[in-house]
């Protein structure tokens, strides 16, 4: 009797392995929430109530009252006139402070945009006014 | 004569082994480099051309256009403040720990600015001084005052 031994194939089946791997990386791409860790960023000076030395006629006052509506030095401007202006003041003065006051029903974007547009003019002191320093600065009648 | 030819027909293999090595290396690669937002709030942000990198370890402030407070000192999860009087104790909190934290707003771009107000204005009268404004990367065929 002629006994034949029959070869088993003894090899791990792994070629499904690297499609297997990247299904995975696919879905794991897919699924990634990409988060904005970009923005703009300003820094308050020390709080101080005390400090009443404050001189409005130095300052560039912005007042955003809607959008696309902005009075600069008591002159309504649009967003490129602005640019022009804050241009030709940076110009004269680079340390010249600018004040943005933002009227409360003015979307936020609106106020970013004015906010980039002086960033990109490189405007060294931009002051961003909270409702109680406005309030406190009425006081002195800046505003 | 012969007919076949001497030379065996050779199997054509592609070595296919590595593959999998190679594709489990990159999954991990990119779980390691993946960095994980305790904040996870979808706002629509407001868009800017100037974009500086704000630091990892911030605190984050969200403000959804239905006006809800997220906040998270960038450690735990965030959740739901009551209002802006809370966020000033917390801040209060964080400033006796790291005098220089940052503390950044991630609002949408339509909520009115008294609601972004009122969240500086409680930063700052506890002693707040680095903020950052989140933004989203301007589209490219927008145009640019310079």
């Amino acid at each position: 009797m002629k006994l034949r031994r029959l070869r088993e194939n003894n090899e791990i089946p792994t070629s499904s392995m690297s499609d297997i791997a990247f299904l995975l990386i696919v879905f794991f791409m897919l699924t990634a929430v990409f988060t904005s860790t970009q923005g703009l960023r300003f820094k308050y000076p020390e709080d101080d109530p005390t400090n009443t030395n404050i001189q409005p006629e130095e300052a560039v006052h912005i007042r955003i009252d809607g959008e696309g509506q902005f009075v600069v030095d008591k002159v309504a401007m649009t967003l490129e006139e602005l640019g022009g202006y804050i241009k030709s003041k940076m110009d004269q003065n680079p340390e010249k402070p600018v004040i943005i006051q933002t009227m409360p029903q003015v979307p936020y974007f609106a106020m970013i945009d004015v906010f980039d547009l002086l960033k990109q003019l490189d405007v060294q002191n931009v002051s961003i006014p909270t409702k109680t320093e406005i309030e406190r600065w009425k006081q002195f009648g800046v505003f | 004569m012969q007919l076949r030819s001497k030379t065996k027909v050779q199997k054509t293999v592609i070595p296919t082994a590595s593959m999998s090595d190679i594709a489990f290396l990159l999954i991990i690669f990119f779980m390691l480099t993946t960095s994980f937002s305790p904040e996870r709030t979808s706002v629509q942000l407001p868009e800017s051309i100037i974009r500086a990198e704000v630091t990892d370890q911030a605190s984050i402030i969200a403000i959804s256009e239905d006006g809800t407070i997220m906040f998270t000192s960038g450690e735990e999860p965030a959740y739901e403040l009551a209002g802006p009087g809370e966020l000033g104790q917390l801040t209060e909190e964080i400033i006796g720990l790291v005098a220089e934290k940052e503390f950044v707003i991630k609002a949408d771009r339509n909520v009115p600015y008294q609601m972004v107000d009122s969240v500086l204005d409680a930063l700052r009268s506890n002693g707040a001084r680095n903020i950052g404004l989140l933004t989203r990367p301007e589209p490219k065929n927008a145009a640019t005052v310079q």
